[in-house]
């Protein structure tokens, strides 16, 4: 990607995500994560140029939120924009962010993205986001079953099965350790069995373990120029690149021939501008919108570029673990927590985290130099985030 | 100051029912209309030669405006399967769907590859139907499907009641 000047993340809030908010409005939750987000680039809204704000209005149907939530977000007076692409509005709103600092518009823009679904209804309103003239009614919402059959298909019941819990499992060990996530379940490895015969199955093989949250919650983060993040802070991280695909607006992906998703075209196309061979050994940590454990087993294969089944193995092999030498979610993903229009800033905002070493109880053992951070939504549409530490720029310069 | 935090802490209830009316176009008009007659129409890409049903005004890779219009199906067969047993609410009705049903993609007679035509399966054949899948450049083949046609039929999605099994019983 061409810019104009370097842009790095120099402060990331988190509310917390629950199912329980009720002690909170809207603009009450955006400003816990608002605060955070200030506070850890160590400046005020004074020195904050333009608020990005987003998130699915069609779930909680109030429209133009961004007017009720001046009161949390700080925006009054401030030049401001709302961004809302469904799913992938968190990394959208990362990548306006990122456009109106490396485009020399503004020095400093605060991006929040937030959902709070305990408020509206989720599946109803992922089912209006179809056309209405003839997909609307046989949308089933954000639920698929075809992942897992394919898989199935593929690999086998009895591995594909394993495999797909073996993610939930280590999805959930992670987000054990980070005190933000929604659901910290305490799963053992020793309980797979049983919750694969006793959670109840909402599609096909996709069972309620396998399925993200519906969580309310807020994240915000800040962008800043080169200049200013370097008098702000130690380790910014650094916005090497992003892609956005989209397809078509119907579903067109199951007939009799393979369909390239936008996922493998994302990534190809970021790892070919940014002179990645090898995802795996140059990159360190993988944020992705896994919003099943099905779905992140899956999508391992497509943005990494991996053939037959080797996702499958990094998985089996605990490759894709805290500890191994391709981590996957330290926060417990989308699974754990699943603010839906902050989902995909909270990739962005947790792999920016990874970087600058701030990520707490969840922080990889080792330093990390290249993050990638994804965004999913609508039909089968994909953004892919490429983050960086100084220590990489320098490597690469 | 008040009491207890607890005694301040309230929930408003609220629903919204909005009444819709959407304009189809002629392209979907026509499609429309045609179900009325116990017909499947899909619409042709000039430059990639694709079929799309429903049929959509522009081929979208191609960025070009479809033009010719065939006939296919009506009978196909099974490529995708939603064994749902979700209840969610049918956004036509706002009631809760019955459950478990099927929500399927038929590949109908006279398409190829990628062009799916979405209904929903008759439920009793839920357990009956096999779904065809793609895996590398391996194809195995679904269940045949034909559709069941309402009997007052409007120029909708309901037109046609859904799809179900078009095979002979497999022998005991
Ligand atoms: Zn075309």
């Amino acid at each position: 990607m061409k810019k104009n000047r370097n842009v790095g993340i120099v402060g990331v809030g988190q509310s917390v995500y629950s199912s329980h908010r009720e002690e909170v409005n809207q603009p009450e939750m955006i400003h816990e994560a608002v605060v955070e987000a200030l506070e850890m680039a160590g400046i005020t809204m004074a020195e904050v140029d333009c608020v990005v704000h987003g998130n699915m209005e069609l779930f909680e149907m109030v429209h133009q939120p961004d007017l009720w939530h001046t009161l949390g977000t700080g925006a009054w007076g401030k030049e401001s924009l709302r961004v809302t692409t469904g799913g992938t509005t968190g990394a959208t709103l990362a990548a306006a962010a990122d456009h109106l600092v490396a485009s020399g518009l503004h020095d400093v823009v605060l991006a929040i993205g937030f959902e709070k679904l305990q408020e509206g209804h989720t599946t109803g309103g992922i089912t209006n986001m179809a056309d209405p003239l003839w997909g609307r009614q046989l949308q089933t919402g954000a639920l698929t079953g075809m992942t897992a059959a394919q898989m199935i298909e593929e690999f086998g019941a009895e591995r594909a099965k394993a495999a797909a819990m073996a993610y939930r499992i280590l999805m959930d060990a992670n987000a054990m350790k980070n005190p933000k996530a929604h659901r910290r379940l305490g799963l053992r490895p020793d309980q797979a069995e049983e919750l694969a015969a006793n959670s109840p199955a909402l599609v096909g093989e996709l069972r309620m373990i396998h399925m993200c949250s519906q969580s309310d919650g807020a994240c915000a983060m800040i962008f800043a120029s080169e200049e200013k993040a370097r008098q702000l802070c130690a380790q910014p991280a650094w916005i090497e690149d992003h892609v956005t695909a989209h397809r078509e607006e119907m579903f067109c992906l199951f007939g009799n021939a393979p369909v390239l998703t936008t996922h493998r075209h994302c990534a190809r196309k970021l790892f070919a501008r940014n002179g990645i061979r090898d995802p795996r050994r140059e990159i360190d940590l993988f944020e992705m919108y896994d919003p099943s454990a099905w779905w992140g087993l899956d999508w391992l294969r497509e943005f990494l570029l991996l053939e037959g089944d080797e996702h499958l193995r990094m998985v089996e092999s605990g490759a894709i673990a805290m500890d191994g030498d391709f981590p996957v979610n330290p926060s417990g993903g989308v699974i754990a927590s699943n603010p839906i229009g902050a989902t995909a800033m909270v990739r962005v905002a947790e792999a920016a985290l990874q970087i600058m070493g701030r990520a707490g109880g969840h922080q990889l053992p080792r330093p990390v130099r290249r993050a990638l951070a994804s965004g999913f939504g609508g039909t089968m549409w994909t953004v892919l985030f490429l983050l960086a530490s100084d220590t990489e720029r320098q490597a690469a310069a | 100051m008040g009491g207890p935090m607890r005694q301040r802490l309230i929930t408003l209830r609220q629903t919204i029912a909005v009444g819709q009316r959407f304009a189809t176009g002629p392209v979907m008009g026509r499609f429309l209309m045609a179900l009325r007659e116990k017909t499947i129409l899909a619409i042709r890409c000039p430059s990639c030669g694709r079929l799309q049903s429903p049929p959509r005004e522009i081929c979208a890779p191609c960025r070009v405006r479809n033009t010719e219009w065939v006939e296919v199906g009506p009978g196909g067969e099974m490529r995708m399967l939603e064994y749902v047993y979700y209840a969610s609410p049918d956004p036509l009705s706002g009631e809760t769907r019955e459950t478990p049903y099927g929500a399927v993609g038929i590949l109908l007679d006279g398409c190829r590859d990628e062009e799916v035509f979405w209904h929903l399966l008759n439920p009793a054949d839920l357990d009956r139907v096999r779904m065809g899948i793609v895996i590398g450049d391996r194809v195995t083949r679904g269940s045949r499907l034909r559709p069941v046609w309402a009997d007052a039929r409007t120029g909708s999605i309901s037109d046609i009641r859904y799809f179900e099994l078009d095979e002979p019983p497999a022998p005991a």
